[in-house]
């Protein structure tokens, strides 16, 4: 029951991190709009998950394997970047913002409303296959002398809603921070989630056989970090990470981090650099 | 930042999506069908070692105490054919895949570490799915060894039809020799492509004076078939020692494609395109009237060859039944149609001269020839592959 627990846990933090600090930041900005739009996606990508994993356990045809690892990773990497394009925008706001000019960049921020709603859904989507699958076999599941099949799908929903609570509380915990710190802090906390789930993505594709090389580990930590233990959870939850790393995500994950890391300090240095300039034409 | 180019590159993903969605599915069998895998801390026990080709649906239930995965792996245990992941204790999930004839691995990883446990698994030919397959090779096989026996039987007949034609000739029974030609020759025109493939026989056995080259020795059928009609003027008829010589020549030289074609044998687009040449052979030789050219006995081989072509499609027909319905009915009627055009010409056990044919029955007779060559060009594309 427990591992049941841990398992939606896991897919739900996946899913669930991302869109909170994304739904915390746009809750900061005042952006209510944006954040109404978001919850459609996600709305509509459980909805659409739920009817896949049903058709597919109870319908006629089932999909591949390999093209449920296709499709997942697939939408890991367009995740990565929609997230990707989300930090730069936050930095951008964040930076007009600071400077008290409210008014002029609610018009230079027109049209991310589409998107927010992809965001959201591509977000709860990726993992929600899976989960909808895994949660279509709890109910499924006869009972047997330990467990029954609604105690498994509630073990299940109660991680998944544990999860939601979670990202809600580091949003929240995030949401008393001042602008320019909230996003120091959350845009450095994305990218390092977002590399995990691009290196993710390209585990799933190797998996499918898209591309080779599932075999060829650069590090293997599974007995140190067992992905049953809740630690091996969190961490595989909140960061993607996995105990036995090929070494295609392993690159990945460093290529994304150094890139996006770098963009990212440059851009943090060019507005404290701004913020400087304003305090000495002002004194 | 969110503008009209990320909302196509989201749509972009959407139609991938749906695309994916259609061509990645795969049959859902019922469970009774499937075979059982328990998954337990330190055991995997699965119902069956082997199952036949095709959709393969594993039912695996989770009876320990840690999260497992289960994985159909390839022959070399790395590739991954199908995996659940996922599988917490007490819960049952399916694992549906398709997978050709092979060896391959099952492996449950309970506490989702390591290779996993694992065991052999055989893949074995289907009785059901790719039955067609394997039955199209039986229905090949079928039609190949028939008629490597009709070319056997054909060139046993002409071997033995042969001495008798040669042992009349070399006596001076030239009115024997003369009925025995076209009948004997029959034999020889049913399995022509087999006998041309012989490049040193065939010039000897089987060369018209017209297509003699320089310095080549004329030899076979068409010296003998001139010597026995011989032409009004300008004629030298062949001395008994060169009928003997010639005659002789022609016994062995029959011999020696009797022996070869024993232990031949044959492939399915060997058959449709010997079956295709021996109509062109019609189409240029015998509705032209140029193949006997003192005998004019041309429709005995024109039907030696129809038979031929026929008795290659209908060693091919069951194989063919089963990918070209349309095809093989069209081959069936042009092949009546042409035999009874056929038997108007016939005359007691053979039939009338080529000379005595009208220029519009003629026609006729290379009309109906062209109506079954053109289906029956096609027929190789049909019974290859």
């Amino acid at each position: 029951m427990f591992q049941t627990f841990l398992i939606g846990l896991r897919e739900g933090l996946e899913a669930a991190l991302i869109v909170s600090i994304l739904i915390g930041y746009l809750a900061k900005i005042g952006r209510t709009r944006e954040v109404r739009a978001m919850w459609l996606g996600i709305a509509a990508a459980i909805l659409i998950a739920l009817a896949f994993g049903a058709l597919l356990t109870f319908g006629p045809s089932t999909l591949t394997f390999e093209a449920q690892e296709f499709i997942g990773g697939s939408l890991s990497i367009i995740a990565v970047g929609f997230v990707t394009l989300m930090i730069f925008w936050m930095a951008r706001t964040s930076k007009n913002l600071s400077g008290e000019l409210r008014a002029a960049t609610d018009k230079a921020l027109d049209g991310p409303l589409f998107g927010l709603v992809a965001l959201g859904a591509i977000s709860v989507g990726r993992e929600g296959l899976e989960t909808a699958l895994f949660l279509w076999a709890a109910t499924r599941a006869s009972a047997s002398d330990s467990t029954s099949a609604l105690g498994l799908t509630a073990a299940a929903v109660a991680g998944i809603l544990i999860a939601v609570l979670l990202a809600w509380l580091i949003s929240k915990g995030l949401l008393r921070l001042n602008l320019s710190v909230f996003f120091r802090w959350t845009g450095a906390f994305l990218i390092i989630v977002a590399a995990g789930v691009l290196a993710y993505g390209f585990h799933d594709l190797q998996e499918a056989g898209v591309i080779p090389g599932l075999h060829s580990l650069a590090f293997d930590m599974s007995q140190a970090i067992p992905p049953t233990s809740w630690y091996g959870v969190l961490l595989k939850g909140v960061f993607n990470f996995s105990p036995a790393t090929t070494w295609v995500e392993f690159t990945a994950w460093w290529s994304y981090v150094i890139i996006v890391g770098t963009l990212f300090v440059r851009n943090l240095r060019a507005s404290t650099d701004q913020s400087s300039q304003k305090v000495s034409v002002r004194r | 930042m969110f503008t009209s180019s990320t909302s196509r590159s989201a749509l972009a993903v959407v139609v991938l999506g749906g695309v994916l969605l259609l061509t990645a599915c795969e049959p859902n069998q019922q469970p009774d069908e499937a075979i059982t895998v328990s998954s337990t801390d330190d055991k995997c026990e699965v119902s069956a070692q082997e199952a036949p080709a095709g959709t393969l649906k594993f039912d695996v239930t989770n009876e320990g105490t840690k999260v497992t995965e289960f994985y159909l792996l390839g022959e070399d245990g790395l590739r991954i054919i199908g995996e659940v992941e996922n599988i917490a204790p007490g819960l049952n999930r399916s694992l549906t895949v398709t997978a050709p004839e092979g060896s391959y691995f099952t492996a449950c990883k309970p506490g989702m570490i390591g290779d996993g446990i694992r065991n052999d698994f055989t893949v074995t030919k289907s009785e059901g799915g790719t039955e067609a397959v394997a039955e199209d090779s039986k229905l090949a096989e079928q039609a190949t060894t028939q008629y490597a026996s009709y070319v056997k039987d054909q060139t046993e007949q002409l071997q033995s039809g042969t001495k008798k034609f040669a042992q009349a000739y070399s006596h001076g029974d030239d009115d024997k020799a003369r009925r025995l030609y076209a009948e004997v020759r029959m034999h020889w025109e049913r399995i022509e492509p087999v006998a041309e493939s012989f490049g040193d026989l065939d010039p000897k056995l089987d060369l018209r004076e017209a297509d003699l080259e320089e310095g080549q020795e004329w030899t076979g059928w068409h010296l003998l078939e001139k010597d026995l009609w011989p032409p009004k003027d300008d004629y030298d008829a062949l001395n008994d020692a060169d009928r003997q010589k010639y005659s002789d020549l022609l016994v062995s030289d029959t011999k020696i494609l009797y022996d070869r074609t024993r232990d031949m044998s044959f492939t399915p687009d060997q058959l449709s395109n010997g079956a295709k040449e021996l109509l062109d052979e019609v189409a240029t030789g015998k509705v032209t009237g140029e193949e006997e050219a003192w005998s004019h006995t041309d429709l005995w081989d024109f039907q030696a060859n129809v038979d031929g072509a026929r008795i290659a499609y209908e060693d091919l027909q069951p194989l063919l039944a089963t990918r070209d319905k349309e095809l093989d009915s069209t081959l069936e009627n042009r092949f009546d149609d042409l035999q009874k055009l056929l038997d108007q010409h016939r005359d007691g056990d053979g039939f009338v001269l080529y000379t005595e044919l009208s220029k519009d029955e003629i026609k006729e007779l290379a009309d109906s020839v062209n109506a079954l060559s053109e289906p029956l060009s096609t027929l190789t594309d049909k019974v290859v592959g």
